[in-house]
């Protein structure tokens, strides 16, 4: 599906995601809000370990897309770190996180057993843990649980054919749809500020409002992926 | 090619300046640059008062020769030392091809001052309102987060395939050739090269890839001529450009005269100098070092990239007034035999004089304990007229034994390298 008259047109698996005039903006607060709700302060310094047509990626900062007045760096007057996800650049990440404070790695679940493989043998696992809370981004391909892996301080659940951004709430565990961003009807979740597909929720429950304080107005889908409130 | 009257169509006002008057305005940048140097970021101000350099230098161009030459190490070391309070909010990662990568800040402001170098590099590789650009991932690198504002106020639209530049990518970009109908692409020269070896075993023809292509930039591998006809001619599209640059801030890109890429002169001063720092003539090999011409982002003065590289001797039919430059290598794409550098760019040149091997990637080997006087060459696809290859080789590029590897079909991730260790080789192998 593409957006009338749009402009910039994003690959992603399984689908398209098309921007016109002034469409980028809204999803930059979206992300921003995510980022918010599991904990991500202001003035923090992200880096994000992605490819370039990842929203999570290119919503980061105005200076990475024509059309996008604030990216989600401008708007918590903080920094953004682009690390592409692909095999040669993970290599590359132990040693940058080195140089650098980085308040928060955000990272794709199918990257971060390289990545956590690549700190071991550079022998930065302890820097890591010390200076970076990691937010792992995973989808509906999510991969099995390695028991291996340190638990990430946060999730993101994000399904790129559908820009379904559902973050890990601080306060009740479970992955929030913000209000007036998705309509739920039964297990199909509607994107309803992009002309995308409906997303078909493959496990999990979904909760009705009026359940968590950090989002009233919210649908939530619990996943079987750790303990509530963990 | 791209007709000879449009290139130059919107020719902006610094493309105009030439000798005298561009020399000025390089000057007055640079002072810029080293006055806010001098008085907000530490390491530089240590450095140049160490070297005796006062807050009123450079009085000129040859002024500035007498600024120390820097390197990656000298900044991962200074740490924030090093950092510009312009610096600006994004960063992006050097490829750490010659040790630790290094983390490269981006502002509004400096990318304000790139994006028209990259507006007047697509215009000269035939971009036009109207057309959409399949680019690369924003992410990856400084200039290609410039490429999408370039195109968008070009007028045109951009298109972002999944996933990245190796060849696990390559389905993927497909799907967006095909689905997007791109008349503009930016890409990688290794990209290009495995997408038509791979073409060979399907049903797709090469001249159908890039259908409707008219101009495709590539990145990441100094072009030869045959490679460049090679890939113009296998996928049919109007003309392939070369671009370059570096995250320091060098930046560049071809017009439609191919006799090398032109240095984007508002926004680095490139200089080509010998081991002992002096500058070395047009045409001859040499250190590039870089200077970005703004105060932000990050500050980089007398910049060694480690890349080999020399300016261009003579003038360009185009007649601007930008020198050029061609970037051949860095040591980590360039062995050393019986103490002769030899680049992948050379090797290329060799080979590519037999049609039968034009257009296949290459890749130096580089084996602890071979003998002294041996060059190890891996070429992809199936063994082609080797005595001769070898004794070209031998002659063109001075070595006494030659060595190829013939890959065949072997699976190898060639990214930007053009260097391999012989152990890779052997564990994609077997």
């Amino acid at each position: 599906m593409t957006t009338e008259n749009a402009y910039l047109l994003f690959d992603v698996p399984g689908g398209r995601l098309s921007f016109g005039d002034g469409e980028l903006d809204v999803w930059a607060e979206h992300l921003t809000w995510c980022y918010r709700m599991m904990g991500v302060a202001d003035g923090a310094t992200i880096a994000v370990q992605d490819f370039g047509s990842s929203p999570i990626s290119f919503l980061g900062s105005s200076l990475l897309m024509p059309g996008l007045p604030p990216g989600v760096a401008e708007r918590i007057n903080g920094r953004f770190i682009c690390l592409d996800a692909s095999q040669e650049r993970v290599t590359l990440s132990p040693a940058l996180l080195s140089q650098l404070a980085v308040d928060v790695l955000v990272i794709r679940d199918d990257v971060i057993d390289l990545m956590v493989a690549e700190l071991r043998k550079k022998g930065f696992a302890e820097l890591a843990r010390r200076t970076t809370k990691t937010i792992v981004v995973f989808g509906d391909q999510r991969t099995a649980p390695n028991p291996d892996r340190a638990e990430p301080w946060r999730r993101l659940m994000h399904v790129e054919s559908a820009l379904l951004l559902a973050p890990e709430c601080a306060q009740c565990g479970c992955f929030h749809l913000h209000h007036g961003f998705y309509e739920v009807d039964g297990r199909r979740i509607r994107n309803l500020r992009l002309n995308v597909p409906p997303y078909d929720l493959r496990s999990g429950e979904l909760l009705a409002p009026v359940g968590c304080a950090a989002g009233y107005g919210d649908w939530r889908i619990q996943l079987p992926i750790r303990p509530k409130g963990a | 090619m791209v007709e000879a009257t449009s290139t130059y169509a919107g020719r902006d006002e610094i493309e105009a300046l030439s000798g005298a008057r561009l020399t000025a305005w390089q000057h007055e940048r640079l002072r810029e640059v080293t006055d806010h140097a001098y008085k907000h970021v530490p390491f530089y101000r240590e450095l140049w008062e160490a070297a005796g350099i006062g807050e009123d230098a450079p009085s000129s161009l040859e002024d500035f020769e007498r600024f120390p030459i820097i390197a990656k190490d000298d900044l991962i070391r200074a740490g924030n030392r090093w950092t510009n309070p312009r610096q600006g909010p994004v960063a992006f990662s050097t490829r750490g091809t010659s040790g630790d990568p290094l983390l490269v800040w981006l502002s509004a402001e400096e990318e304000e001052t790139y994006i028209p170098p990259t507006m007047r590099g697509f215009r000269w590789a035939g971009f036009r309102p109207g057309m959409t650009a399949l680019l690369m991932s924003p992410v990856w690198h400084r200039l290609a987060a410039c490429e999408a504002h370039a195109i968008a106020r070009l007028g045109g639209r951009c298109a972002f395939f999944w996933g990245s530049m190796g060849p696990e990518y390559l389905d993927s970009f497909l799907h967006s050739l095909s689905s997007v109908r791109p008349e503009f692409v930016t890409t990688t020269a290794p990209f290009l090269l495995s997408l038509i070896r791979r073409s060979t075993n399907t049903t797709i023809a090469p001249d159908e890839i890039l259908r409707g292509v008219r101009s495709v930039v590539v990145v990441g591998l100094p072009l030869t001529p045959r490679m460049r006809e090679f890939l113009r001619d296998r996928l049919q599209v109007d003309d392939v450009f070369e671009r370059g640059g570096t995250q320091e801030g060098a930046a560049l890109d071809e017009c439609q005269w191919h006799t090398a890429p032109h240095v984007h002169e508002d926004v680095c001063y490139l200089e080509v100098v010998d081991d002992s720092g002096v500058p070395v003539a047009p045409g001859v090999r040499g250190r590039l070092i870089v200077t970005k011409l703004s105060a932000a982002g990050s500050i980089f003065v007398r910049y060694d990239t480690g890349d080999f590289a020399a300016f261009a001797p003579g003038e360009c039919p185009c007649e601007c007034g930008f020198r050029r430059l061609k970037i051949y290598g860095r040591p980590e794409s360039s062995v050393v035999v019986a103490d002769r550098r030899i680049t992948a760019y050379d090797v290329r040149i060799c080979i590519e004089e037999d049609a039968d091997l034009v257009g296949r990637n290459v890749l130096l080997i580089r084996e602890a304990g071979s003998p002294a006087g041996l060059l190890t060459v891996a070429i992809e696809g199936g063994a082609q007229h080797e005595a001769e290859l070898k004794a070209r080789l031998r002659q063109r590029l001075g070595v006494d034994t030659v060595r190829i590897v013939w890959l065949g079909d072997l699976r190898v991730n060639w990214g930007f390298r053009q260097v391999v260790d012989s152990r890779e080789i052997r564990s994609a192998g077997s």
